[in-house]
């Protein structure tokens, strides 16, 4: 709301501006979404329901996450998949699965397949948080509720999508509708964040809903509800070490 | 004499017109088609040989040892080693780099290098399979003319090397066009997942299987930032210079084994072996056909000539009778066979000859005949070879052909007696 | 009346009408067996490449071959398996449930696939069991029991009695994760089959998998696998259009293209060759003709018409083609039947056919009636053709110098 008052202030001075301050202040929009998504720490259960033309199932898990960079995932429900592990620090990713007791590297080919037979790829949670050193980010337009925000992957990142259009709730600084589009500019998966809760003093969507748009894909979807956040505090760095798969599988 | 042996040839010839012409017309038809086939198999053969030399093997291929049954990139070439040599308190590797001593060695043409890894390549669409190539442009267009084999876009990376060339089938999998981006993934040295986007910047058909379905070539320089590859490669392909044949080629790959034991160095049929069987079966093929239409063609003249012969039984009687040698009329017989065989193989050889320059300059596109040519590595269009040896081994044909045939007819000759002949007469 | 007469020169002439009969009963042999030597090698390259793995007739949900993803599965395998027994032209069937899945052992991953089938059922529609070459095949109530590519084997370092493990998703795409056991090693020849290929019983893997009565495929055993298209035609229609009936032509559509190129120049190649048969015929053919100018003059002194002996000739030579074809046809077949119970045996040129994907190296003949009449009266008309030009020519020669022709 601060925001709000000096940029109302301005907004004739802005359009003279080059474009750069535009482009500055959609990365510093980014930055904040980033942050708050992920937080400084977090510890999360969350549900995960994947709904496919003819059937669902919905898993539960808990996640451990430092920045951006470590993050640690365990199944606790159903029961044939409690215990499997994932670990991501920086971009690499093992899985441990206790049934066959092996640690598992996912191999590059791998990165684009489909984590837990979700509409998220391996790949998604390795990179999810790469959205500010990726792209190019660009303010389209905002109004009193919302900044829409326009990313264009920087030439050499590694990532497929043509562009991503954001939508940005003003209030909290948090995503409400992220939108991938391919090189031609077709639609190709719709991700929405809503329900936005407190947990603690962090604001949180505490619903997550990925759509994927394209025809072989019709009738999928993936649900994420959070059930409890805890956010910034502490968390034992052992969680991000190759050992923990294993140790914290029970 | 002998002008009078090749005027009652010659005579005897044109008094049958219709039989001589036809048999020489047999002949030059069947050496024809014989020539059209072996010139056209062999440019096909020759063809894929080449575009796996071009696109890949060279005439030598140098991998670090058990990289092929494994590829890693911690199995790689280094080009600035030195040979294995004796030094004070060992084994040591002095004396100029595996790569000087290939560019000072005469029998060296060009050698190229190349960085290979195999990964992931994706569009906000597809994802498949790849291997990425890091290649320079500049020496695989001298070594292969790789230029040649682009279909659409340009033979360059772009001033940043962030262009990429990418096999033809590959690009129809990932549905990508020029100026499409692309993602290539793949696990770097240190075992990191490592990427980069890239724009399809050529598109190329070398109907190298292996290359078409999953080349992803792109800026050697680039390749070794992405993979954190500092030096050393995966692979160093060398060509021959023209003038060396097969024994220079052993030569030196018993010279390059020899002098890096840790390095394997392979001809291209080492790394091709079917390629190499197409070729010795190709010609096991051309030389049982050659048989087999010498060998009819043989019997066609031998039926003429037994005609002949036969016909003439009492002319020969009455040349014997006046005292010509036998030897004479043997001589006779064998000039004009020889001369329609002659005759029909300078015939043959013309338009055979001629038909083949016409398929070597302008191809024969065979793809009228099948959609399926190109799907099985073969180019639609095929460019035919010339090789004296066609020439040279059907003269020999030819005339084995007609000694043979001559041959039985003068026993059938000698048998019938040809002084009782008049006689009866 | 010019039928006796026609005769009775064919026998008067007995030596020169035997040489032709000879020259035209080669050919027609050369003829025969070339062509059942080139549809029986192809055949027996494409019957080892289907019978292999793919099989005659592949059945899957429809668009499943082209988007082969866990949408379009067969969702109930009882009641098509139930359908198919019912079908006179099925001999037998078999499910198969693909899914590609990493297999690891110690942290080095690999992908591949992995299969599901039941291992009796399977036995009766490829050659999978037949291609083991250490341990033994699955069995009937085998459980994480793993039936692994050579290639694959040695990709990942393990041998009989070894264990390794996967991780994959089910067929409700829940995640799938289990160790196994190997316990035979199969090598078909086919490089990329055996270095990406694995298999198990399906009642185990449909318990991990999550995929009880459902497969990616249902193999069909046709009774007669030449009625194969026939047949996917018909259980395309039985099946309705929730469900896709491939026959091998189509599943297999480059080999058969492959092999229509090699037919392509086969028949370049034999085109040289009869070209060079069809000029030797006409100079035999002229050479007869002429011995028996003066024969024809004196006939047409007589009072016989040009188009009498004209007739006269042709029926001669269309008599002695037909005897030609016949032993050539004779000669050619026996040949082909020989070959096509007796294959012959190529050692040497395996490589040569793993290009294409094939593992072969006994090729036999096909001994195909109707190919061979065919091929008679292919050869038939050729020798009939080639006789026309001598004959036509000694026919237009008046007659009073045809009685002084020497």
């Amino acid at each position: 709301m601060r925001k709000n008052g000096l940029l109302g202030g301005v907004i004739c001075l802005l359009l003279l501006l080059p474009q750069p301050l535009w482009a500055s202040e959609a990365q510093e929009i980014i930055t904040k979404v980033v942050d708050n998504l992920d937080g400084k720490t977090a510890v999360l259960e969350f549900r995960m329901e994947v709904k496919t033309r003819r059937s669902k199932r919905t898993m539960t898990m808990e996640s451990y996450s430092q920045g951006h960079d470590r993050s640690f995932v365990k199944i606790l429900y159903p029961r044939k998949d409690a215990g499997i592990t994932f670990l991501k620090v920086d971009k690499a990713m093992w899985q441990y699965v206790p049934r066959i007791e092996k640690v598992i590297k996912i191999p590059a080919s791998m990165m684009l397949q489909s984590w837990m037979g979700s509409d998220f790829t391996n790949d998604d949670l390795v990179k999810e948080s790469s959205l500010a050193d990726d792209y190019e980010s660009r303010l389209i337009s905002e109004d009193e509720r919302s900044h829409l925000l326009e990313l264009i992957p920087r030439p050499e990142a590694p990532v497929v999508w043509g562009k991503i259009i954001m939508a940005v709730s003003r209030a909290h600084y948090l995503p409400e509708k992220v939108s991938y589009y391919d090189e031609e500019g077709g639609l190709v998966r719709e991700l929405y964040y809503r329900e936005v809760r407190k947990f603690g003093s962090h604001f949180y969507p505490s619903s997550w809903q990925m759509i994927p748009r394209t025809p072989d894909k019709a009738g999928h979807e993936t649900n994420i509800t959070v059930i409890k956040a805890t956010f910034d505090e502490p968390v034992d760095p052992a969680y991000f070490s190759k050992r923990a798969l294993k140790r914290f599988s029970r | 004499m002998s002008s009078l042996v090749l005027k009652m040839a010659w005579a005897s010839l044109a008094r049958r017109p219709t039989r001589s012409l036809l048999v020489v017309l047999m002949i030059a038809v069947s050496l024809w088609g014989l020539l059209l086939m072996q010139g056209i198999y062999d440019g096909m053969t020759e063809q894929m040989i080449s575009n796996a030399i071009r696109s890949d093997a060279g005439h030598l291929s140098i991998f670090a040892r058990g990289y092929r049954l494994d590829p890693s990139l911690d199995l790689l070439v280094e080009p600035e080693q030195g040979p294995a040599q004796e030094v004070a308190g060992g084994l040591g590797n002095e004396g100029p780099g595996l790569a000087a001593s290939l560019a000072a060695d005469p029998r060296v043409a060009s050698h190229v290098v190349r960085l290979r890894q195999n990964g992931l390549v994706a569009t906000s669409h597809y994802s498949r399979h790849a291997e990425i190539i890091g290649v320079e442009l500049e020496g695989e267009q001298l070594q292969g003319r790789l230029a040649d084999y682009l279909t659409t876009g340009k033979y360059d990376f772009g001033p940043k090397g962030k262009g990429a060339i990418i096999g033809h089938k590959l690009a129809a999998k990932l549905q990508v066009r020029l100026g499409g981006k692309i993602v290539v993934s793949a696990q770097d040295r240190a075992g990191e997942l490592a990427g980069t986007a890239l724009r399809v910047s050529g598109i190329i058909r070398t109907n190298n299987m292996g290359l078409d379905e999953n080349a992803v070539f792109i800026d050697l320089a680039r390749a070794r930032g992405l993979l954190g590859v500092e030096s050393g490669v995966s692979q160093l392909a060398l060509l021959l210079a023209k003038g060396y044949g097969e024994e220079d080629l052993a030569a030196l790959q018993g010279e390059l084994r020899a002098g890096w034991p840790d390095l394997a160095v392979s001809r291209w049929d080492e790394l091709y072996p079917a390629l190499m069987q197409s070729r010795v079966l190709m010609r096991g093929f051309s030389l049982v056909v050659s048989g087999l239409v010498f060998g009819v063609a043989g019997l066609g003249i031998f039926g003429v000539m037994l005609v002949s012969v036969l016909e003439r039984l009492r002319e020969f009687g009455i040349m014997l009778a006046i005292g010509a040698g036998l030897n004479t009329i043997r001589k006779t017989i064998l000039l004009e066979s020889l001369l329609m065989g002659l005759a029909g193989f300078l015939a043959g050889a013309l338009a055979g000859g001629l038909s083949l320059l016409y398929f070597r300059r302008f191809g024969l596109d065979l793809s009228v005949f099948s959609e399926a040519l190109a799907e099985f590595g073969m180019d639609a269009v095929t460019y035919a070879i010339i090789r004296f040896s066609y020439f040279s081994e059907a003269l020999a044909a030819v005339i084995l052909a007609t000694l043979v045939s001559v041959y039985f007819s003068l026993r059938v000759l000698g048998r019938s007696r040809p002084m009782a002949v008049i006689n009866k007469g | 009346m010019l039928l006796e007469l026609a005769i009775r020169n064919i026998r008067a002439h007995g030596r020169r009408s035997l040489l032709t009969i000879l020259l035209g009963a080669v050919s027609t042999g050369l003829l025969v067996f070339s062509t059942a030597w080139m549809d029986g090698s192809h055949a027996q390259m494409i019957r080892n490449a289907v019978e292999i793995y793919p099989g005659y007739l592949q059945i899957t949900g429809a668009s499943f071959r082209e988007s082969p993803s866990y949408e379009h599965l067969i969702f109930d395998v009882e009641r098509l398996s139930g359908l198919l027994a019912r079908e006179p032209g099925v001999a037998d069937s078999s499910p198969r449930f693909e899914s590609f899945v990493l297999f690891a052992r110690d942290e080095k991953a690999v992908g591949g696939m992995l299969t599901g089938l039941v291992p009796a059922r399977e036995a009766a529609v490829s050659r999978l069991r037949d291609s083991l070459v250490a341990g033994r095949y699955l069995e009937k109530g085998d459980s994480n029991q793993l039936y692994l590519g050579k290639e694959l084997a040695r990709r990942l370092g393990v041998g009989v009695g070894d264990e390794l493990a996967f991780v994959g998703s089910g067929a409700d795409y829940s995640f799938a994760a289990d160790r196994l056991r190997v316990v035979g090693i199969f090598q078909t020849g086919l490089f990329d089959f055996d270095a990406a290929s694995a298999f198990m019983a399906k009642d185990y893997f449909d318990t991990i998998m999550a995929a009880e009565n459902q497969a990616t495929h249902i193999i069909v055993q046709p009774r007669d696998p030449g009625q194969a298209p026939e047949l996917a035609r018909r259980l395309a229609t039985l099946l309705g259009p929730e469900y896709q009936a491939a026959s091998w032509r189509e599943t297999m559509a480059p080999l058969v293209k492959a092999m229509e190129i090699d037919s392509l120049f086969g028949y370049l190649t034999l085109a040289v060759i009869f070209i060079v048969i069809f000029f030797v015929i006409m100079i035999y053919t002229l050479l007869l003709v002429y011995a028996r100018i003066r024969e024809i003059g004196i006939m047409r002194a007589l009072g016989t018409t040009p188009g009498q002996v004209l007739t006269l000739l042709l029926l001669e030579s269309a008599l002695l083609g037909l005897l030609s074809v016949l032993l050539g046809g004779l000669i050619g077949g026996a040949f082909a039947y020989y070959y096509s119970v007796h294959p012959m045996v190529f050692a040497s040129m395996e490589e040569q056919f793993r290009q294409y994907g094939l593992a072969v190296s006994a090729i036999p003949a096909a001994f195909a009636p109707l190919v061979i009449l065919r091929d008679m009266a292919l050869m038939y008309l050729l020798l009939l053709l080639s006789t026309l030009y001598p004959i036509i020519k000694v026919n237009g020669l008046p007659p009073i110098e045809a009685i002084h022709h020497v």
